[in-house]
């Protein structure tokens, strides 16, 4: 007898089915198809192999998108994995007026990052506070926006900054979660709080802090606002601050974009998300091991 | 009742399939170039980012349209000006574009390639002779024969310059630089008066300062780039002296029009091309430095200043070909065009219409000089930017011209790579 599937499970599945399918599923097979093609904005294109992917090796702005794209993990993610974790230790405790401190620090999480962005274009410019400050103080006018480097790290202090509320509010759930005894016991033993934040505190948080780190390498290899917003559509002097996903955006868009080549590019970034994830997991289980 | 799991898989496949069907190419539906039928029908009409300013403007268009032609009903969508062009590539993918559309040259030039643009020259070649031929031109794509969009206004716009710090720097406020050759050699003056703080220009060259400097950007058939030869080296060189010297702003590399005109309303950068509309913006935002505004024509060693060109395209497969050629004519007509440039500060591309009093005849104000001069000038101005300039072109460019500014290559070296770069995305484009 052939064994059968009862429907109302599948019935109750079928929005969630249909809407991951359209806007998920397909739009996922789609590029993958795409990168095998020459497909532009508005020619359908033909099948070319794996071109595209010879094609960026070749391709300096690729390279040049890769290398600012990894440069973001390593500037970010440690920042983002240690700082909010300080901070949840910082308002974690239930002294009168913390709540203000813990929404003052949530605010950038909830500001639109066009918003925030252009804040920061205005506090970074040349004749922006910041310089002003500078000037003022001595040191002279630095070109935050108008220095490859100094701009891709001002970036980087933007993302840290609007990230900071987001961890702390994971690190402050995991936080309540460490039994307050073994902080008493280390205490009777003569432990200090660095001591105390290190033999407690860390391990007890471990899983939490290789959360935040592959949440945040994931954010910050496919990082586009931020740098869009205040290296510019061009990228930075001479496209130099260009991350992968700009390149995506950069190549695959308008009347004239190659669709097939920013599918490969998306693939790409694609495979280099997978590949983090799963190094960050990895590490993580032989930690445990 | 339990199913077979076949089913279920058969079902799950088209509940994912079927939606999609939606997607892609709208097909060939519909479509026809002749226009001489009767003027009916339903049809959308697309602008871009002028609902906010001037609704009242065309819905009464649309309404005068609506009475001349009963039967035709306008759908009138305005989509914003960030992201326009992606909008309407998104439209043209999809099978979606509207049947009247908003368009600048370089917008019509791939839609014309993918057949989406109908050839006003067989479609509505009556109405030719009411455009200035310079206007009705500029819709036509290299490579392909026909005119793809009815010209509808057209806008230049002087330079403006600070005259304070003219004066600061020891130049006559009342002499602003006419030649290339002057404004390389009071910018070097100003940057050293001010001790590197003040910049004369905020923008890096861009495809229409090479045009204007005499550069070819094409060779004569229009398949391949041209603006590496010894003229645009030259100018490329001259900006790479006046970056050293802080004649040019150090964001410049960064640069937006928006960015830069921020510059020259704080008094960071002296001199900033822009048009009429902005001395309005300069009496709310700078009133100190409206005081101080002085106004000068566009430097240009080709004596034609530049200009840009807008246009109103039909979509090649739009149900009701003659309504849709009607309206689009009724948009640009010189009547139209008229009304609509005493609005704003732009100009007709009718024939004849720059004659009219209001564009020759000066009332002493700031306003006036500068429409009466922009309009004169207009008589003789090109369009610099070629129609198949893509944005990503434009990126390569300004990339390499950074380059050589930074001083990473020379300005010949750059150049040649931007033209490489060019050429190579110009054969992509097929």
């Amino acid at each position: 007898m052939r064994r059968q599937l009862p429907t109302s499970p599948w019935l109750f599945a079928a929005p969630g089915l249909l809407i991951a399918g359209a806007f998920v599923l397909y739009p996922f097979v789609s590029t993958l198809v795409n990168s095998f093609t020459d497909r532009r904005t508005l020619v359908p294109g033909g099948f070319v192999g794996l071109d595209n992917f010879r094609e960026l090796l070749h391709d300096d702005m690729f390279w040049t998108g890769l290398r600012n794209s990894t440069l973001y993990i390593l500037g970010v993610v440690p920042a983002l994995v240690i700082l909010p974790l300080l901070l949840a230790l910082l308002v974690q405790k239930n002294i009168p007026g913390i709540t203000f401190f813990r929404s003052a620090f949530y605010t950038p999480v909830v500001a639109s990052i066009v918003v925030v962005g252009l804040i920061w274009v205005w506090l970074l410019d040349e004749r922006g506070l910041v310089n002003s400050l500078l000037e003022t103080v001595g040191i002279g006018r630095v070109g935050f926006l108008s220095d490859q480097w100094l701009l891709l790290l001002s970036a980087m202090a933007v993302t840290v900054w609007k990230g900071l509320g987001y961890y702390m509010i994971i690190y402050l759930a995991a936080l309540a979660n460490v039994p307050r005894e073994l902080h008493e016991a280390a205490a009777v033993d003569g432990a200090g709080p660095v001591r105390r934040f290190l033999t407690v505190t860390v391990p007890a948080v471990r899983s939490t802090m290789v959360l935040v780190a592959a949440l945040s390498s994931v954010a910050a290899f496919k990082v586009f606002s931020e740098v869009y917003l205040m290296a510019g559509p061009s990228g930075g002097p001479a496209g130099e601050d260009t991350t992968l996903v700009m390149l995506v955006q950069r190549t695959g868009t308008g009347l004239t974009g190659r669709v097939g080549y920013a599918s490969a590019l998306s693939v790409v970034v694609f495979a280099v998300t997978v590949a983090l994830m799963l190094l960050v997991l990895r590490a993580d289980r032989r930690e445990e091991t | 009742m339990p199913t077979p799991r076949r089913t279920f898989a058969a079902a799950a496949f088209l509940a994912l399939v079927l939606p999609l069907s939606a997607c892609g190419s709208g097909g060939d539906g519909g479509g026809s170039t002749d226009a001489s039928g009767k003027v009916e029908g339903d049809i959308t009409f697309q602008t871009w980012n002028l609902r906010a300013n001037f609704k009242s403007y065309f819905e009464g268009v649309v309404d005068g349209f609506e009475k001349k032609y009963p039967g035709t009903h306008v759908k009138w969508i305005d989509q914003p000006a960030e992201g326009y062009a992606d909008k309407i590539s998104a439209d043209a993918a999809g099978g979606t574009l509207p049947d009247v559309v908003n368009v600048s040259p370089d917008l019509v030039a791939p839609l014309a390639k993918a057949g989406l643009a109908l050839d006003l020259d067989k479609a509505a070649a009556k109405y030719k002779s009411e455009y200035l031929p310079g206007a009705w031109a500029s819709h036509q794509v290299p490579g392909l024969s026909g005119t793809y969009a009815f010209p509808w206004y057209l806008n230049t716009g002087p330079l403006f310059y600070n005259k304070s710090l003219f004066t600061e720097a020891g130049l006559d406020p009342a002499q602003p630089p006419k030649t290339y050759d002057e404004l390389f050699t009071d910018a070097l003056r100003m940057a050293k008066e001010s001790g590197g703080k003040v910049a004369t220009l905020a923008n890096v060259p861009t495809i229409e300062d090479f045009g204007r400097y005499g550069v070819p950007l094409m060779n004569e058939e229009g398949t391949a780039f041209a603006f590496n030869d010894a003229k645009g080296v030259r100018l490329l060189t001259k900006y790479k002296e006046l970056y050293d010297a802080g004649a040019l702003d150090s964001q410049a590399l960064t640069a937006t029009p928006e960015s830069s005109g921020k510059k020259f309303l704080t008094g960071a950068v002296a001199m900033n091309p822009g048009s009429a509309l902005d001395l309005e913006n300069f009496k709310k935002q700078a009133p100190s430095l409206y005081k101080n505004i002085g106004i000068t024509d566009q430097i240009t060693s080709t004596g034609h200043v530049n200009m840009y060109v807008m246009g109103v395209m039909v979509n090649s497969r739009t149900k009701h070909t003659p309504a849709a050629v009607a309206f689009a004519h009724y948009v640009t007509d010189a009547e139209h065009q008229m009304s609509f440039a005493k609005k704003v500060a732009i100009f007709p591309s009718t024939a004849g219409s720059l004659d009219d009093p209001y564009f020759t005849k000066e009332d002493g104000t700031d306003v006036t000089r500068v429409r009466v001069a922009a309009a004169k000038s207009l008589k003789t101005a090109v369009n610099y930017t070629p129609v198949l300039f893509s944005e990503q072109m434009k990126t390569a460019l300004r990339n390499e011209v950074a380059k050589a500014l930074q001083g990473k290559e020379s300005p010949k070296e750059a150049l040649d790579n931007a033209v490489k770069s060019c050429d190579q995305l110009l054969k992509q484009q097929g």
